[in-house]
């Protein structure tokens, strides 16, 4: 490791990896490859989305990492650690204090605002892949704006079971053009997506993806347009340590018996914090 | 006039300047002797009318598929024209739809073109359903209600008269017979204005081709479609078809009324191909 580069990769990496972002910023959804490097972490622990990090970090930011909602994983804390110790800057596990954030499979409750970034880990960034294992007919297909296979699937689905059987990973479209994998996020975080504040990076390192999604921006979960689009249900539950509704939350099964808790943990640490001055 | 092909031609191989005076049924060979090329198609000239049926007969080779492939775009002509159903560019320029931008090509195969293949494997998608493999036609032609797309599917799955309670089974679930109704459903779903058929109904039981080929002339009078079909049967010709065509080594070597051709075949490849079998 050369300690000597601020946040770790050289400055033609970061270069690089910025004119990807850049074009990927230019064509809401659309996949632009990079030249992904070798990472102190193993592929397939959010390689993609720490080398977007790496390089748009700057001294003034303030970090913060999450794995499904949590700071305080094993994988957010040595993300977080790593890139803190490459670039010195402050991390905090407070939502609206920081400026950008790495996450794997949730976006934090608190609203996004304008000056913040949010960078996706994403394992499988090709949304046609189910559908379409030749990859110059997937090219095709996102040319054409040609998804009628993936709403074959949603038909199935719907003819099958009632509705769609996707639980996360939900297909969204963006811009009304490119439809994207927005990663293993849950399909209640969805229309938080839609003309959000923030920028969204989305980084695959294995595949060496990466795509964006630009502030207010419009997305949309694929849907029929006579059918709802459901998002988890969790009416009349609250979570057992802060007491908060009306967010996704963890099921943890003892027993027969299911207890929930916030998924997102700063989110509850902050409203027990209210309770216990209130 | 619904379908225009001038002068077509397909060359697979080096190609060179001798390739299309040197072959076709007066050379008697589909070979270059200069490049040794394969002249698949040799400069043909055909039309369609609107609700207008052709057979296309002929050896083996002589190019009957590909004059199919090459008019439903499923490969590329070396040279020459086709017109379709008035297809024009904004200024009324007729547009030869061999150089329509890959969008318009699949616009055009989605909706306005269908093939039906000897092998349901290329005309259907396994992955899907009956009723997905007909969903997947009428979405492709820009229905995004559910309950649209599942009355259409259930509409034709009725029309090739098959219960509709198999109308989410897989397409390996059922006989090859069942196989090529589906594609026929499938094919006819988004209402087009022309169907081609390669062989549609070889390698059936002939009870079962019978069935096939009065369900597929039924439906012809019904929605009124122009059709071109290619068979080796002069059976099949002579009960399904108003124009026949006889190809021999890439050319067209006779045109007419398909009563006039059956009794009176003028050229002598055809006197002898009527002669074998009747
Ligand atoms: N991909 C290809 N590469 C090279 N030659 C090809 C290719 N496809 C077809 N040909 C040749 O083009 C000629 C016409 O083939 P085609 O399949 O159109 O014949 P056909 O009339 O449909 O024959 P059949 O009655 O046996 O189906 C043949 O000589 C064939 O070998
Ligand atoms: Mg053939
Ligand atoms: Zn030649």
């Amino acid at each position: 490791m050369n300690s000597s580069t601020f946040a770790f990769l050289d400055e033609d990496a970061k270069k690089e990896i910025r004119r990807s972002l850049l074009k990927a910023v230019a064509i809401p959804g659309y996949i632009v490859p990079f030249a992904s490097r070798e990472m102190p972490v193993a592929r397939g622990w959010g390689t993609g989305g720490l080398q977007i990090t790496l390089s748009i970090i700057v001294e003034s930011d303030t970090l913060k990492v999450i794995d499904q909602g949590c700071d305080g994983s094993v994988n957010a804390v040595n993300i977080r650690d790593f890139i803190t110790s490459v670039t010195g800057v402050e991390s905090s596990n407070e939502t609206s204090a920081a400026t950008l954030i790495q996450t794997r499979h949730r976006i934090p409750e608190e609203k996004l605002k304008d000056n913040q970034i949010l960078v996706y880990q994403v394992p499988y960034p090709e949304v046609l892949t189910t559908v379409e294992p030749d990859t110059a007919k997937q090219k095709q297909m996102h040319g054409d704006g040609d998804y009628s296979k993936l709403w074959v699937l949603l038909y199935e689905d719907t003819s099958q079971y009632g509705d769609s059987r996707i639980s996360n990973r939900y297909p969204v479209l963006v811009n009304k053009h490119y439809v994207m994998d927005p990663s293993p996020i849950p399909k209640y975080d969805i229309p938080v997506m839609n003309n959000n504040s923030a920028l969204q990076l989305f980084g695959a390192g294995r595949e060496k993806r990466i795509y964006a999604i630009p502030p207010y921006t419009d997305v949309r979960p694929l849907k029929f347009d006579d059918r709802e689009f459901k998002v988890e249900n969790f009416s009349g539950i609250a979570c057992e340590r802060c007491g908060a509704t009306d967010v996704f939350f963890d099921e943890v099964r003892r027993g027969n018996k299911s207890s929930f808790f916030c998924s997102d943990t700063a989110f509850c640490d902050a409203q027990l914090e209210k309770n216990n001055a209130a | 006039m619904l379908l225009d092909v001038c002068n077509v031609s397909k060359i697979y191989g080096p190609s060179c300047n001798r390739c299309l005076d040197l072959t076709g049924s007066e050379a008697n060979r589909a070979i270059c002797p200069v490049c040794n090329s394969i002249v698949a198609i040799n400069s043909i000239n055909l039309t369609a009318e609107h609700n207008e049926i052709l057979g296309i007969v002929g050896e083996s080779g002589s190019g009957k598929s590909t004059l199919l492939q090459l008019i439903y775009q499923d490969i590329s002509a070396s040279s020459g024209t086709i017109f379709f159903n008035g297809l024009q560019n904004d200024r009324g320029t007729p547009l030869n739809i061999l150089d329509l931008p890959p969008s318009m090509v699949s616009r055009l195969k989605n909706k306005e073109m269908s093939m039906i293949y000897q092998n349901p494997r290329l005309g259907l998608n396994f992955l899907f359903s009956a009723g997905g493999n007909i969903a997947e036609r009428i979405i492709g032609s820009g229905e995004r209600r559910y309950e649209e797309i599942r009355k259409g599917s259930l509409d034709y799955i009725d029309r090739i008269e098959m219960d509709s309670s198999r109308i989410d089974d897989y397409p390996e679930e059922f006989s090859g017979g069942q196989q090529q109704r589906i594609q026929i459903a499938k094919a006819l779903s988004s209402s087009p204005k022309l169907l081609l058929l390669d062989e549609p109904t070889t390698g059936l039981d002939v009870s079962v081709q019978a069935k096939i080929l009065d369900l597929i002339k039924e439906l012809q009078q019904e929605m009124g479609f122009s059709m071109i079909i290619v068979s080796h049967d002069l059976g099949v010709i002579n009960h399904l078809t108003d124009i026949t065509v006889v190809m021999k080594h890439g050319t067209l070597v006779e045109y007419g009324l398909t009563d006039q051709i059956l009794e009176d075949p003028q050229h002598p490849y055809t006197q002898l191909l009527v002669s074998s079998i009747l």
